[in-house]
This record gives C-alpha cells, structure tokens and sequence, in this order.
C-alpha cells in the first residue's frame, strides 16, 4: 500500500472531492429522470444484494418481537377467547346469509348470460426492510420479478390499498405508499354504481391522513363515508378501499370540497402485505399517440 | 489498522442504518453512518473520509426512497469540511467534538432537503421536525459511540503511558510510605 504524505493527502482531497460530487450528483440525476421513466435499475441490483442481509436480521428481530408480544398478550388471551366465541356466532350467520346471497348472484348472472369476471390475484409478501432514511417511507418486500411482481402493482393490506411498487429486482420490490405526497390515486366516496363524487386522493407526507381533491363543492360528502379507487387512474383496480373521511370543509358551486381521508390499512405497523397481481388494461391507440403521453418501454 | 476498524464499524453501521427501523420508528431518527463518518473526518485523513462518506451515503440511498447520490453527496461534502476543520483547529477533545457532530447533522439535512427540492423529489418530512428529531438524536447516540470509541482507545494506550511515566510515578508513591515507617 501507498503510504502518502500530510501534505500529499491536504492537496488531493479538493480534486476527490470535486470528482465524488459529481459522481454523486450525477447519479442523482440519473435517478431522477429514471422515476419518471420506469425502472430504477442501480437501485433494484443493490436492493437485492441487501435482501441477503436484510431478510435474516428481519426474520430474528420478528421472532423476538412476536415471542415478547404472545408473552403479554396472554393475559388478556381469556377475555379475548370469550368475545371471539360470541364472534363466531354472529359471522357464522353472516356466512349463511353470503352464502345465500351468492347462490341468488348466480343464478341471477346465469339468467342475464353475463361471463364471470376475472379477478387478480393476490401475492402474500413480507416486509424485510423500511426506508433507512428518515426523510422517505417507502418499504421493501421480499417479491420481486422471479415471483410475478411487475412495476406498479397494487399493494394492499387487510384494511385497504398500501401503495403501490416503484422498483423491482429479481427477488425484491419497492413500495412506496400512497401517504407520499407525490402519489396520487383516482377515488370515489360511496359505491362507484351508487355516486358520482369523483376525485383524486393524494398524499400528504403525514402517515394517518390523506387528501380528497377535486370534488365538485355542489355534491353532498359527509364525515365517515369511505372512499374507494375508481380504476380510471390506469394504476390502481376499482372498488379499493382506501380509507374513510374525517374532514370535510364544504366547498361552493365554484371551489372545491376540502376533504381529508384516515386510511383504512395500518400504515405503521405493517408486516404482511398482499401484492396484487393487476395488471391495467392498456390504453386506447389514440390516447398513446398523445404529445405527452408516457411512452412504454 | 485504525483505518480496517473504521471500515468495520461503517459496514456495521450502514447494516444497522438498514435494518433497525425494522425494530422500532424512533431509529430511524439516528444517522449511524453520519456518526462514523465524523469520527473518520476527525482522524485527519480526508480520503479516507471522503470515500467513506460517498460509500456510506450510496448504500443508504440504495435503499431509501430518496434520490441515489443524495445522500453520498451530503456526507461526502461533510466529510470534507470536517477533515478540513480539524486539520486547522484541535478537536481530540470529546466536548469539542458534540458541536462538530451537530454541525454535520445540520448541514446533512440542510443539503439532503435541498437537493431534493433541487431536482422536484421534495422529500416527505418537513425540514424543522424531521431536521430537530434527527439532530437530537443523532448527537445522543453519536456522544455515546464517540465516547465508547475513546474508551476502546484509552484501554490500547494505556500501557504505554505507564511505560513512559513508570519511574517518575513509582517514586512519587514510594516516598511517603518511606516517611510513615
């Protein structure tokens, strides 16, 4: 090894410095044309050399925490077993009744010949990383392109949509969740047959609130109608639930409602999440020949 | 050999920095590859500081939502400012080193937020919390570690300050037990 002098190191520092300044920004800027464009593909190769290291110390730090969290749930595990048999009672009608209900559907759709429509399916996924950085949210699955998982899937978790995936290598991805105030989802309050209050629910960089803008200020919106996807974002699939309204500052025949949305999944603590294997239909020829249509790869 | 114990302790910060927000939300609040950094900046070798602080920052941007070099950029630019100050101005001193960590805490969310907002990739925190929370604890942990690594320090030079002192002090100790009998 070269052992350099003081005074060697003091007048080669500036020249690396400048060159690892523009290396760094250059990257920088790479990745920033790459968001808009599509696949980031530094990023996915290093994602996944971390996953080797990532998913064990994920797998030991779960088990701990699982065994500490099954130790003091056992005392309120009594009270618990108690309500959950009153539970089963109840949902055990409620099967019935679906059960029903879906015996009625068929025959019905049977009766109108409609075809049965196909619904995507669903990859149960584990998070094995959060953003280190404490400025972002995003998080990492341990799916990727070797399982199905494509660019901008849905992911959803049991109480609603997550977010969806922004980078993917062969055996991870990157979600980012629709909390981020650079992400946008089409939503509808109240049944997509039943309404017409039609907007666009964004993020705003705070992890329990989202915003609903856009809607007309004319349409009536109450405090705890929920809001669902509507599909026409070309991203996200209808009937997603993704969350239910806490605010509403009333709008006019001329501005806009304000409304803010609690959304239904549990963005903090989250550990299994469910990929959605949708992929949108594509889009219409004229609609691609626009100026400023996205032109896929 | 210092420099083979740095790199360790970048790697296994670095690895920490990965995983622990796994753990709980409040780590991600400490800047472990930032604290290493520092320290390494205040050995006074400045490439050794500045290739730590670019490989340190790529590996955190490799997996965070924020733009890659973002991070490499910041601490590469603090890891040269502070090899500069402490090649003008004595800073063994554990006191002295807080407010240079504190500095660089500042200067890193400062740079790290402005160039988000450079390139249209505003991050999701806001400035002034995330920057305070961050600093906080940051200095908390840097202090700890830095006060960790100059005890492991101490404990090397230890017996070579015995060495160079041993008669001086020997004969200091034995005299007043010599004027007791």
């Amino acid at each position: 090894m070269v052992e350099r002098s003081q005074k060697d190191v003091w007048r080669l520092s500036p020249w690396l410095l400048s060159a690892l300044l523009l290396v760094n920004f250059v990257l920088m800027a790479f990745d920033a044309r790459e968001i808009t464009s599509g696949q980031r593909v530094i990023r996915t190769w290093t994602q996944t050399a971390a996953d080797f290291v990532q998913s064990p110390i994920t797998s030991i730090t779960s088990g701990v925490y699982n065994y500490f969290a099954s130790i003091s749930s056992l005392r309120s595990a009594a009270d618990e077993n108690d309500t959950l048999k009153v539970r089963i009672q109840e949902l055990e009608v409620e099967v019935k009744q679906k059960a029903d209900l879906n015996s009625e559907n068929e025959r019905l759709r049977a009766l109108l010949e409609l075809k049965e429509t196909s619904k995507y399916k669903i990859l149960t996924a584990r998070i094995i990383g959060r953003d280190p950085s404490v400025w972002f949210d995003s998080s990492i699955i341990n799916r990727g392109t070797m399982d199905g998982v494509k660019l901008n899937m849905p992911v959803v978790a049991d109480g609603g949509l997550i977010g969806r995936v922004v980078a993917v290598g062969p055996l991870t991805a990157q979600v980012d969740l629709v909390t981020y105030s650079k992400s946008a989802v089409g939503g509808i309050i109240g049944e997509i047959a039943g309404s017409n209050a039609l907007g666009v629910v964004a993020g705003t960089s705070k992890k329990d609130l989202l915003e609903m803008k856009y809607v007309p200020g004319t349409i009536d919106v109450q405090v705890g109608q929920v809001v669902y996807t509507t599909g026409q974002d070309g991203i996200f699939p209808a009937g997603l639930k993704l969350g239910e309204i806490v605010n509403v500052v009333s709008g006019s025949a001329t501005t806009p409602h304000q409304i803010q949305i609690r959304p239904s999944a549990r963005l903090t603590s989250m550990q299994e999440v469910g990929v959605l294997l949708y992929e949108p239909p594509g889009k219409a020829e004229f609609e691609q020949k626009l100026p400023n249509a996205v032109k896929a790869k | 050999m210092e420099g083979v114990k740095l790199t360790i302790a970048l790697i296994v910060a670095v690895l920490l920095q990965w995983s622990l927000r796994n753990v709980s939300e409040i780590f991600a609040y400490v800047d472990l590859p930032l604290i290493v950094i520092v320290y390494a900046a205040l050995q006074r070798n400045s490439i050794r500081a500045l290739i730590f602080g670019t490989l340190a920052g790529l590996s955190v941007d490799a997996l965070s939502g924020g733009l890659l070099g973002s991070q490499g950029f910041s601490k590469t630019l603090i890891a040269f400012i502070v090899s500069e100050i402490a090649r003008r101005v004595y800073l063994d001193n554990l006191l002295l080193r807080i407010p240079v960590l504190i500095g660089a805490c500042v200067v890193n969310s400062l740079v790290y937020f402005g160039l988000h907002r450079l390139l249209g990739q505003p991050p999701q925190g806001d400035l002034i919390v995330v920057g305070a929370y961050s600093l906080i604890g940051t200095t908390i942990v840097g202090t700890l570690i830095y006060l960790l690594f100059e005890s492991l320090g101490n404990e090397r030079t230890r017996p070579k300050r015995r060495d160079v002192f041993s008669s001086r002090r020997q004969t200091r100790r034995r005299n007043p037990i010599r004027l007791a009998k």
